[in-house]
């Protein structure tokens, strides 16, 4: 029960940004199940842009989150959602590329490096097996998938720094200095989240019923 | 005997939790002069917000921010390439004889900066030969940069096939600090870039907050401070309604302010005393002519059958004095001798009470006349030797004039009174009278005190009644003479107590304005 309601509150989450945002662009897709688990692979390469290699070269942390959901064509409920987070940094003395990725599985993070930018291309764009729980859910009636993806967005961690910037703007967010901004303390304690502020791409696959769904 | 008066009644000022129209009126004010600089300085700070952000997270500033760890990718790209061309370079100089391989690697080290070791690994990274430095980096922490190059013609070398030198560079290891730092303030910036419109937001509300605190600070603190004038008014009027109504013992409290207000109150206190003393002086010279009218008939009704008593007494001791020696009886003589002591002693008390009632009955109009009281009261111990021969009198004088207006024989009169009182209160022993006169305000002020018993004070405001004492031989007409003639004179009596012990009586009387000086020649 409790599951379900947290469900229910993340796929509003899900939702409502989509909403106020542009109008979702097809998804390229494939649904397929395996060992009676629904599997989706999806192509998100429309959702970065052409100098993503520049990008996340500049050897800053690069956020980009994934959230895919399976949603009832009929009653629009989310029945399934899967989030991760993929957190880019390139090493500039190694050049390679590290990833840690955050989801269900790993909360904590696991760590992926990727030696090319076309190794690290293809990981980001196109999620392999993206497990949307058994086939049995899908009931009767058509079925979307929806993909939310959003870059860099302002994780709690980067908001937490930039408070401490504001509130110890002579130290330059290397925080615990002496000097101490009375303004800037109230500007930080007030600064308590943020708008939607990288990129936010939405993808909706076609519609498809259980019976469309392949076995791999 | 009359009743005392009653004493001056404080209007208290206590504050009240409802706010008088007076209060609201100014804190409204208060409101309307902070609010309309609160919204200009509203529009300021979020001008100033605005700008300073510009200027903080300028496009090129984050731009350069950003850009800064692509710096350090190029700066170690450029070492990693140094460092192979340096490995080439010993590559170039590698002996063919494997003997000397060892030293020849040794040679290598020590002559070539930043090389911390080289080796030669064959093709599974086995170690065929290495020389490692022996002295500690010059430049502080490092991190190793191994720069590989493969050997050629391995075999000419007597080396197996892909064999490779291996040589291991010191790169500073501040430089992945700085790079750490450089990496951290450059996403700060980026999210501070993408959060600027919250941070502005932000800024703006914090700005507004410490404006808001302050205007309250301020209004409350304006606040307490109209509340303390608005009171004091709230209470003068309060005290108007209560004089209005004919209380003349009300009186407001005007504090240790000396602002109009404070003035004001003192000037009401001062009014409404005036009022209440000239209210009680004509009252008391109602009730003293009444008394005196009493005074007048009882002096005229006891003094009338005194001469027959007297005279018939006279012929009846005349006439057993008549008697011859054998016509007399001893015992009656002596019958007659005492009741006629008595009768005489009698007829002299009643002759003496009618005195002082006639005199009462007739205390003359007051006819003033300039006079320095400190003067006049030395006059008067110079020609009443009848007193300072009785009691130890003791002037003090006080620094400057106390020009007054008086008639000097019934001022005289009063003063005797008092003194008199004073030594009969120390009797039997010797009296030790204090005569003071000073100046207080607009008031000349004689003091008589003495050390007696004292007037208990529950009497303090009955002993100026007529016919009232607290003697046996006494007639109560004493001190009511003496405030009837203060009183004629504009002014007051109080009767108190000495310190250190005794009665005192404390007269104070007008300030004479004096009279403009004759022009010369007029």
């Amino acid at each position: 029960m409790r599951a379900r309601a947290r469900l229910a509150a993340l796929g509003l989450l899900f939702l409502l940004p989509a909403a106020a945002l542009e109008p979702p662009r097809t998804l390229p897709c494939t649904i397929e199940s395996s060992g009676g688990r629904l599997m989706v692979s999806v192509d998100l390469l429309d959702a970065f842009p052409a100098d993503l290699q520049k990008q996340v070269s500049n050897g800053l942390m690069n956020v980009i989150t994934v959230q895919v959901g399976l949603i009832s064509e009929r009653d629009g409920e989310v029945t399934a959602l899967y989030a991760r987070e993929l957190d880019v940094l390139y090493d500039v003395w190694e050049e390679t590329y590290g990833v840690t990725v955050k989801d269900a599985s790993s909360p904590s993070g696991r760590r992926l490096v990727f030696d090319s930018f076309p190794a690290l291309h293809a990981f980001l764009t196109r999620p392999r097996g993206v497990d949307l729980g058994p086939v049995e859910s899908l009931r009767e009636g058509g079925w979307v998938v929806q993909t939310r993806v959003e870059l860099n967005p302002v994780s709690r961690e980067l908001l937490d720094r930039t408070r401490e910037l504001l509130a110890h703007p002579a130290t330059a967010g290397r925080g615990g200095g002496p000097s101490r901004s009375v303004l800037g303390a109230m500007a930080s304690y007030l600064l308590r989240g943020s708008d939607p502020a990288g990129e936010v791409h939405v993808f909706r696959s076609g519609p498809f019923s259980s019976a469309a769904v392949a076995p791999r | 005997m009359s009743a005392p008066p009653p004493a001056p009644r404080r209007s208290t000022g206590r504050p009240r939790l409802r706010p008088s129209r007076f209060e609201l009126e100014i804190a409204g004010a208060l409101v309307l002069a902070a609010v309309v600089p609160l919204l200009a300085s509203m529009w300021l700070a979020r001008t100033l917000t605005r700008e300073n952000l510009e200027v903080a997270l300028n496009p090129r500033v984050v731009e350069q921010l950003e850009s800064t760890p692509g710096l350090y990718r190029d700066l170690f790209q450029a070492r990693k390439g140094l460092y192979v061309e340096q490995a080439r370079g010993i590559l170039r100089g590698l002996p063919s004889d494997r003997a000397r391989l060892t030293e020849f690697l040794a040679s290598a080290v020590e002559r070539t900066p930043r090389l911390r070791r080289a080796a030669v690994l064959d093709e599974g990274g086995a170690v065929l030969a290495e020389a490692e430095a022996s002295q500690p980096n010059p430049e502080g922490e490092w991190r190793p940069a191994p720069a590989r190059v493969e050997i050629p013609e391995a075999a000419s070398r007597h080396l197996p096939a892909g064999a490779v030198l291996e040589c291991t560079f010191a790169v500073e290891a501040r430089f992945f600090v700085e790079l750490s730092e450089a990496r951290e303030l450059g996403e700060v910036y980026q999210s501070a870039e993408a959060l600027r419109s919250d941070i502005q937001r932000s800024y703006l509300r914090a700005f507004a907050a410490l404006l808001v605190a302050w205007a309250l600070g301020a209004g409350l603190a304006g606040g307490i401070l109209a509340r303390r004038t608005t009171r004091r008014v709230s209470e003068l009027v309060r005290a108007v309604g209560q004089l209005a109504k004919g209380d003349l013992t009300v009186q407001v409290e005007a504090g240790r302010a000396r602002d109009e207000i404070a003035g004001l109150t003192r000037a009401f206190n001062s009014m409404v005393r005036e009022v209440r003393e000239g209210r009680d002086r004509i009252v008391y010279l109602e009730k003293i002519s009444g008394w005196q009218e009493v005074a007048r008939r009882l002096a005229h009704e006891i003094k009338n059958p005194l001469t027959p008593i007297q005279l018939a007494f006279q012929q009846l001791e005349a006439r057993y004095g008549g008697l011859g020696p054998g016509g007399r009886d001893p015992g009656f003589e002596r019958l007659l001798s005492d009741a006629g002591e008595i009768v005489r002693e009698e007829i002299g008390t009643l002759q003496r009470l009618v005195e002082e009632f006639s005199s009462f009955a007739k205390l003359p109009e007051v006819r003033p006349e300039p006079a320095e009281l400190g003067e006049y009261v030395e006059e008067f111990l110079r020609t009443s030797p009848q007193l300072t021969e009785g009691a130890d009198v003791e002037v003090q004088q006080g620094s400057g004039p106390c020009p007054v207006a008086i008639d000097r024989a019934l001022m005289r009169r009063a003063l005797s009174n008092l003194v008199r009182n004073a030594i009969e209160a120390a009797r039997p022993g010797r009296a030790r009278v204090y005569l003071g006169v000073a100046r207080a305000r607009e008031r000349a002020v004689l003091t008589v005190a003495d050390e007696g018993p004292g007037i208990p004070p529950d009497l303090r405001d009955r002993i100026f009644d007529p016919y009232f004492t607290t003697r046996q031989e006494g007639t109560g007409l004493g001190l009511a003479i003496v405030k009837k003639i203060v009183l004629q004179h504009g002014g007051e009596i109080a009767a108190g107590a000495r310190p250190g012990g005794g009665a005192s009586f404390a007269i104070a009387l007008p300030i004479a304005v004096p009279l403009d000086p004759p022009l010369a020649g007029s």
